[in-house]
């Protein structure tokens, strides 16, 4: 049999900053975790190959810094993503309140072909925290993934602890699979349509001037 | 002789000239403009630059080896400050590796500068030195051997202290960031970097600006931007930045060869677009070109080169193709490896030589059409980026192959009857066994460039340095120069000539006689191609340029361009009076180094 296509699967990490967008790549993809902060400048890249279904999938994950001042390079970073993953804080109600304004944002600036049905996938990280400190319920969390159309699929995350991360990244890669398949489906593939050879007749009888 | 021509603006031909004929340099050394002669006139900086790209240590070694850069705990300095530079460029993008990501950063981390542990830098040089070792051994051993095909080194990632110290690395990646082919180390892997790339391109484009060029060090980053596909080089090889831009220009026509620029059209649709399974199998097409960027001058001299023959029978090989293309063949080529016995092209249909260059790269590196006859389609950039054509392949024998070009998608048979007819005259005629035997005595030899004028009737075939008696004054030279080269210490010549689309280069002897030292040369000739068609500086007509190397001398008319290399020590004057015989030589030999007449190129 000849071996099922490599996917590559662009995935952008969004939220405001603090969340814990780096924490959960480095866990994720270094399993480590360190307690001091550093704000990402612009984006990291990081790179992950997992399996799916006997699938070979490799993640190129962009982690970009949530300061506003670098949301201008949205449409740079965002274009031909498979997949967007929002970050929120579970101590942090604004970092929650603002998962709207980012998920509008990530939809302007990538112009999916079908925002509707974009894949996105909600992480409410630091949940290590203990419910005293818990700012946001897992019940508003999930009420606000299902108000969005589609249901997005949504996880309580601890980078620290290790908890749930590898489970939302295999969701994560799942959905953008199953988006990039059922694009694929539809575009009828590169072959075809490129045979143009009346254009070349055509070309070949206009341009013979000289 | 013409001796007309003392006035120093121009050593350009005039228009009574035939096609090669240019009025020759005048012996004297004063009639030459000085200032272009003088060592280091207008390109100081070139010759200081050509200098030091003589003594790279082990380049090319490396490269026939890899391409991996020599060097001990000197260079692992050179590699740091390097790191330290293009972390200050990187000020936007820092790699996922800061402190708390050890040494052995697992192979799926990213950023180029991504292990700066205190603790890498020893465990980093006792990997360099094994890595030396490798290079060392291959290069002992394949100096002269051949170079294999295919990608190499698919392990590595920009993690990998070996995929680092690569001398030059090629990338083509989508708008997007996803990888789409990487000269060493598999894509999938190098994602990460890849995503930086585009992040840096992206960046600058937002800005409505674009990024063409960064150095970091010894490393030149160089971009080059095509719709949705960008190209990327990164090289350590001291190559001028527009011999590196060419190099990613020939690439990109090679991607659009075998996919036509309709791949574009697939991104507007749909900017996720992975490109890698449409280039499925191709890998074994670009590593080729990529060579050859190390050996064949036709990838910058944007000309092709003929196998050398008597006249009639290129004739009568040009009339049975000619044939063929009044039956309704665009263009039928007949090539013997990268050399063109005859070409012929229907109506006034003309054919780049880049684009030649890329057809033939393209059957040849692919080893399924040496086993049957095959009908592809391809597209030729030049010609028309966004059609494809159908090529009818078939190798005659070993080396020598014929391409039927069509726009016809069910002209198979008809090609195939073509091909039988052609192949039958080749057979009578014995074109196919004058090319095998001029594949084995070669081209033009230095040390056959004769020294007293010849009858015009001069000859290639038989080589007339070989069967004719040394004169005295060959005698005399040839032992001042111990045997090596040709007369005045020559040891290699490329002409260039403009109408024809054409070059011949010698064939290599003494000095030249590893991989590495012509790869010396070819970049040398490089160089001063770069540097006499410099826009900003205007066009050279002559340069002179000594270093510890050779002596390279370069002459450029509005016929012509050649490009001489000579002994370190050769005498200027003596150096020009040598040119000028060259001159001649292709002159005299024009009807069988060349394509004449009946070109189908429109100009």
């Amino acid at each position: 049999m000849s071996q099922r296509k490599k996917v590559l699967l662009k995935v952008i990490i969004l939220g405001d900053s603090g969340v814990g967008k780096t924490s959960l790549m480095n866990q994720y993809v270094n399993k480590k975790f360190s307690t001091s902060y550093k704000a990402t400048i612009g984006a990291d890249f990081l790179t992950k190959e997992l399996l799916i279904d006997d699938r070979t999938v490799t993640l190129q994950l962009w982690d970009t810094a949530g300061q506003e001042r670098f949301q201008s390079l949205g449409v740079a970073f965002y274009r031909g993503a498979d997949c967007c993953v929002l970050v929120y804080d579970v101590t942090t109600p604004k970092s929650f309140d603002t998962l709207d304004s980012w998920r509008d944002e990530f939809l302007i600036q990538a112009s999916p072909r079908d925002p509707e049905s974009f894949p996105f996938v909600v992480l409410g990280n630091k949940t290590d925290v203990g419910e005293e400190r818990r700012a946001v319920s897992a019940k508003k969390a999930g009420q606000w993934c299902q108000s969005n159309g589609k249901q997005m699929p949504y996880f309580e995350t601890s980078a620290k602890d290790n908890l749930n991360v590898e489970q939302a990244f295999e969701v994560i890669a799942r959905q953008a699979l199953a988006q990039e398949e059922s694009e694929d489906f539809g575009d009828g593939g590169f072959g075809g349509d490129v045979l143009d050879v009346n254009g070349m007749m055509e070309r070949e009888n206009s341009s013979c001037a000289c | 002789m013409s001796s007309s021509d003392g006035d120093d603006s121009t050593f350009s031909g005039t228009d009574s000239g035939p096609v090669l004929g240019s009025k020759p340099i005048e012996d004297g050394f004063s009639q030459l403009r000085v200032g272009d002669l003088a060592n280091g006139s207008a390109n100081d900086g070139d010759a200081a630059a050509a200098a030091a790209e003589g003594s790279g240590d082990g380049e090319g070694i490396a490269a026939e080896a890899g391409e991996v850069e020599d060097g001990g705990a000197a260079r692992a300095r050179a590699g740091e400050t390097e790191i330290e530079e293009i972390g200050e460029a990187r000020v936007m993008w820092r790699s996922n590796s800061e402190g708390e990501v050890e040494a052995q950063a697992s192979p799926s981390s990213s950023g180029y500068a991504g292990e700066r542990g205190s603790s890498s830098g020893g465990s980093g040089i006792g990997e360099e030195e094994d890595e030396i070792e490798e290079v060392r051994s291959d290069a002992v051993s394949d100096s002269q051997a051949a170079w294999m095909p295919g990608k190499r080194h698919v392990d590595e990632d920009d993690a990998s202290i070996s995929w680092r110290k690569r001398k030059k690395h090629f990338f083509i990646l989508s708008h997007s960031g996803k990888p789409i082919y990487s000269r060493y180390g598999d894509e999938h892997k190098l994602a990460g970097f890849s995503a930086t790339l585009q992040a840096i391109i992206s960046f600058v484009e937002n800005g409505g600006d674009r990024v063409k060029l960064v150095r970091a060090g010894k490393h030149q980053v160089v971009f080059l931007v095509k719709g949705p596909i960008y190209l990327v080089c990164i090289s350590c090889t001291e190559e001028p930045y527009e011999s590196l831009r060419g190099q990613l220009e020939l690439i990109y026509g090679q991607m659009i060869l075998i996919l036509t620029k309709s791949v574009n059209r697939c991104f507007e649709k749909n900017p996720k677009f992975d490109m890698t399974p449409l280039l499925g199998g191709t890998d074994v097409v670009f590593s080729s070109l990529i060579h050859s960027f190390s050996w064949n001058p036709a990838t910058f001299l944007h000309a092709y080169t003929c196998l050398p023959l008597a006249y009639a029978t290129r004739q009568a090989a040009g009339a049975v193709l000619q044939d063929v293309a009044d039956s309704g063949v665009l263009f039928a080529i007949l090539m013997c490896k990268h050399k063109v016995v005859s070409l012929v092209g229907a109506q006034k249909a003309s054919l780049h030589p880049d684009d030649m260059l890329l057809l033939a790269n393209f059957v040849m590196s692919s080893e399924s059409f040496r086993t049957s006859e095959n009908f592809s389609p391809i597209c030729l950039p030049r010609y028309n980026p966004m059609a494809f054509l159908y090529a009818y392949v078939h190798y005659l024998d070993v080396e020598t192959y014929l391409m039927l070009l069509t726009t016809s998608s069910d002209a198979f048979y008809h090609l195939k009857d073509c091909r039988t007819r052609i192949e039958t005259v080749l057979l009578k005629s014995n074109v196919l066994s004058e090319v095998q035997r001029s594949m084995l005595d070669g081209g033009m030899r230095v040390e056959d460039l004769p020294i007293d004028p010849l009858p015009r009737s001069g000859s290639l075939l038989p080589r007339l340095g070989q069967s004719r008696p040394l004169t005295d004054s060959q005698e005399s030279l040839k032992e001042a120069y111990a045997g090596i080269g040709g007369p005045a210490g020559l040891w290699h010549f490329i002409y260039r000539s403009i109408y024809l689309d054409q070059y011949v280069a010698s064939e290599f002897s003494p000095p030249f006689n590893t991989l590495r030292q012509q790869k010396r040369l070819y970049r040398a000739y490089q160089k001063m191609y770069a540097s006499m068609h410099d826009k900003g500086i205007g066009a050279h007509k002559t340069q002179f340029r000594r270093d510890e190397h050779y002596v390279l001398l370069c002459w450029v008319t509005q016929d012509f361009e050649l490009y001489a290399a000579f002994d370190p020590l050769a005498d200027k004057a003596s150096a020009i009076k040598t040119c000028n015989r060259v001159c001649q030589w292709v002159k005299d030999v024009e009807n069988e180094i060349f394509l004449l007449g009946a070109s189908p190129f429109s100009w």
